[in-house]
């Protein structure tokens, strides 16, 4: 008898709970994409894009926009448009407009992806150097979903290190990591095309600092120690001719394999970074002739001396921004705490300080099928 | 009141059984209650507590070793009179009560936040309160049993963890000792509370099948409590940055949201739901000695009453008033005083008093 009536107890209590938090996909609208930006009076506008399930529509997605204060207080206009209720459950990419990242501090307006526990936190965050208004209503004929898009844009171009696949969840170490600067991925609308752009470099408030293009992010990757095998490079070696229209001078070849090792260390007053960077390489084409098989040194030692210096000019760059994305304070904290302690709070300036030694080596593994 | 014969638990049900009350919610916030008081350097007090509560392990085993065949009650009642044995049960019964209904609540506030935010408290605390009726009705040989199942059900869990160190930072843990030893040994006290549970033995040690292998039992469950521990902490601390880390609730569920498979999205809902198992595993057994404490003070044999009295005011009182977060963190910490006291300093001191007491009878006897 007892048993009997907490069972019956038991399964009015099951089909109770499951009614209550239900939704079904009818009265859902799952927007894929959302960005953040502001308009010209330096307003807070959102945007998202919502798929669309219809036949009768002729366009396959749906897209909203507004003015508000903050994400989740625009979630009654986000409604409004739509026959669902948005949910925030499936967001593919998080875009943040150019004329948002020219303040400081932006980051919290993210809040309620991190605090509402059904939310996702893997879209991938892309900086939009163009209006993005403009880009939400693209609608390319000859490119995909906008959200597909773009998500694979970075997936796949993260892969060979030619832009950052950033999460909001890894954007959120950024800001609060203080010996970190925040790096995302960059896109920009050229002729009525969206094209990536590279990466684009944030300082620790999150303000838009420089933008860096796909070659500049593989030396970026390479000093961070993210850059994995396939990367591609090309160089032009300065002695060799050009012929007509022709760039006969160029070296183009992959990663077979990547080290990078950093040494870090503390010497008056300033902090001292050596890079060594070796890498096995295998040629994938080089213009001018050349006997790989008999010479293969010097080729190495120019390309390398090339690459050492598009590396060292990447670093100045940063030092003049005053921007740390390679994540050296996580270095300066593990081995030289104290003194990493005292400049914490503004470890841009200390990167800004601080010299750094640079040092390539590459090996020719390969030379490709053809000599 | 002796032990019941033919009701008796293995080995390995009885490491379970300890790991298990150990394990359970604590496991939720032990990383960011960590790196609170010790930065990353906060793994390091796990093994200092490990030792602490091994050694208090040994203590409560030695005092049972006393009294072989009954409860630490019988043994109380025997040694200072039978109010002694009384109070005492009544102090052991509030205190499971109380750690079963804050780990309880803790679990209700957790599937509430991350899963069911919108479904009311008390139809939880039912759904949740039925199963814990049926398993700690049987007595001990039946939560040997379920603890081992659950074990044996969640073994693959600690390998999902494997996939969040693709976007690990080992750098995070150095250096060691960063502020010096201080730090990391005010961060053992947020130890002991997930480590509470040995205190079970006193009840169930008349119920063990091979009571000589009683201490070694607890080692291995201490020590696989500890991994469990380590392994988590480790795994949060490489993940999320030292300045971020704090700043989670549930640091252990909020990094399984960064798991990405092709075939299902937002992973930590099965998650959160196959969790609950291993939340159970505190208040199941936790319900069953207190239910078995109220008992033995009225002279009863049987735990049904007891428990049908807790399950039902637990409810109706869910359906009034339950606490929150903060409420809940702060019953947790009441409830750790008390069980620092009651599985660190009272078992010390009857194994001191016992000593004197034999002692002394010898004197006389001579």
């Amino acid at each position: 008898m007892n048993v009997r009536l907490l069972f019956t107890l038991l399964i009015i209590c099951i089909s109770l709970t499951g009614c209550s938090d239900e939704i079904t996909l009818e009265n859902a609208a799952t927007p894929l994409a959302h960005g953040i930006d502001l308009d010209e009076h330096n307003k807070f506008r959102f945007y998202n894009t919502v798929p669309l399930f219809s036949k009768t529509t002729k366009k396959k997605s749906q897209e909203n926009s507004g003015t508000a204060y903050s994400l989740r207080q625009s979630k009654a206009q986000q409604d409004a448009f739509s026959p669902g209720s948005i949910q925030g459950r499936n967001y593919q990419v998080l875009l943040i407009g150019k004329r948002l990242l020219q303040y400081e501090d932006w980051f919290p307006m993210l809040d309620v992806l991190f605090r509402d526990a059904r939310n996702t936190v893997m879209d991938r965050v892309i900086a939009v150097d163009s209006p993005l208004s403009d880009v939400f209503d693209l609608n390319s004929k000859d490119q995909p979903m906008l959200p597909i898009l773009l998500r694979g844009m970075v997936e796949t171009k993260s892969k060979i290190s030619e832009t950052y696949s950033t999460t909001t969840q890894e954007l959120h170490r950024q800001f609060h990591e203080k010996g970190i600067t925040p790096y995302i991925a960059e896109v920009e609308i050229v002729e009525k095309k969206i094209k990536l752009k590279g990466s684009a470099l944030l300082n620790e408030r999150g303000k838009y600092e420089v933008s860096f293009g796909a070659q500049e992010t593989v030396m970026l990757n390479i000093l961070q120690k993210k850059a994995k095998p396939g990367l591609s490079l090309s160089y032009r070696i300065p002695d060799k001719p050009n012929k007509g229209p022709f760039a006969t001078d160029m070296l183009s070849f992959s990663a077979e394999k990547i080290k990078t090792k950093v040494i870090t260390s503390f010497q008056n007053g300033r902090f001292q970074f050596d890079f060594h960077i070796k890498m096995t390489i295998g040629l994938s084409e080089h213009l001018f002739p050349y006997d790989v098989a008999r010479d293969a040194k010097k080729l190495e030692k120019q390309a390398a001396a090339l690459m050492q210096a598009q590396i060292e000019n990447v670093i100045k760059k940063l030092q003049k921004h005053q921007i740390d994305p390679i994540g050296l304070g996580l270095y300066a904290r593990a081995f030289h705490y104290k003194e990493y302690k005292k400049v914490k709070d503004h470890w841009g300036k200390a990167v800004a300080d601080a010299t750094f030694h640079v040092k390539v080596d590459l090996t020719i593994g390969a030379m490709g099928p053809v000599k | 009141m002796t032990s019941n014969t033919g009701k008796s638990i293995t080995s390995m049900q009885y490491i379970f059984i300890i790991s298990g009350i150990q394990v359970s919610v604590s496991i939720l916030s032990l990383p960011r209650d960590l790196a609170d008081a010790a930065g990353t350097d906060g793994w390091i007090a796990i093994p200092i507590g490990y030792i602490l509560s091994v050694a208090a392990g040994f203590i409560i085993v030695k005092v049972m070793q006393n009294a072989p065949e009954d409860t630490i009650f019988d043994l109380l009642s025997r040694l200072m009179g039978a109010w002694a044995g009384k109070c005492f049960a009544l102090l052991l019964g509030v205190y499971f009560l109380s750690f079963m209904y804050d780990s309880l609540n803790r679990a209700i506030l957790i599937t509430k936040d991350w899963l069911l935010p919108n479904t009311q408290p008390y139809l939880l605390m039912i759904l949740l309160l039925v199963p814990t009726y049926i398993v700690a009705k049987h007595g001990p040989q039946i939560l040997g049993r379920y603890s081992e199942f659950v074990f044996f059900l969640s073994i693959w869990i600690p390998f999902i963890y494997l996939f969040t160190l693709e976007n690990a930072h080992g750098l995070h843990l150095l250096p060691l000792f960063k502020e010096g030893v201080l730090p990391v040994l005010s961060a053992v006290p947020a130890m002991l509370y997930p480590s509470l549970g040995m205190v079970t033995t006193f009840i169930l040690y008349p119920h063990l099948k091979n009571k000589e292998k009683a201490p070694i039992n607890l080692l291995i469950s201490n020590s696989l409590t500890m991994l469990i521990y380590l392994y988590i902490t480790i795994i949060c601390f490489v993940y999320f940055s030292p300045d971020e880390i704090t700043l989670y609730n549930e640091p252990i569920v909020s990094i399984l949201k960064s798991i990405e498979f092709r075939f299902i999205e937002r992973i930590e809902v099965p998650f959160i739901a196959f969790y609950l198992f291993i939340f159970s595993l505190a208040w199941i057994p936790s319900a069953y000695i207190a239910a078995f404490c109220i008992s033995w003070i009225s002279g009863k044999k049987d735990v049904a009453l007891p428990l049908q009295i807790f399950c039902i005011v637990i409810t109706v009182s869910s359906f009034f008033f339950l606490p929150t977060f903060n409420q809940n963190d702060r019953l947790g910490l009441w409830i750790g005083w008390l069980g620092i006291s009651i599985e660190y300093v009272f078992p010390l001191c009857l194994l001191v008093y016992i000593i004197l007491n034999k002692h002394f009878q010898q004197r006389t006897a001579l």
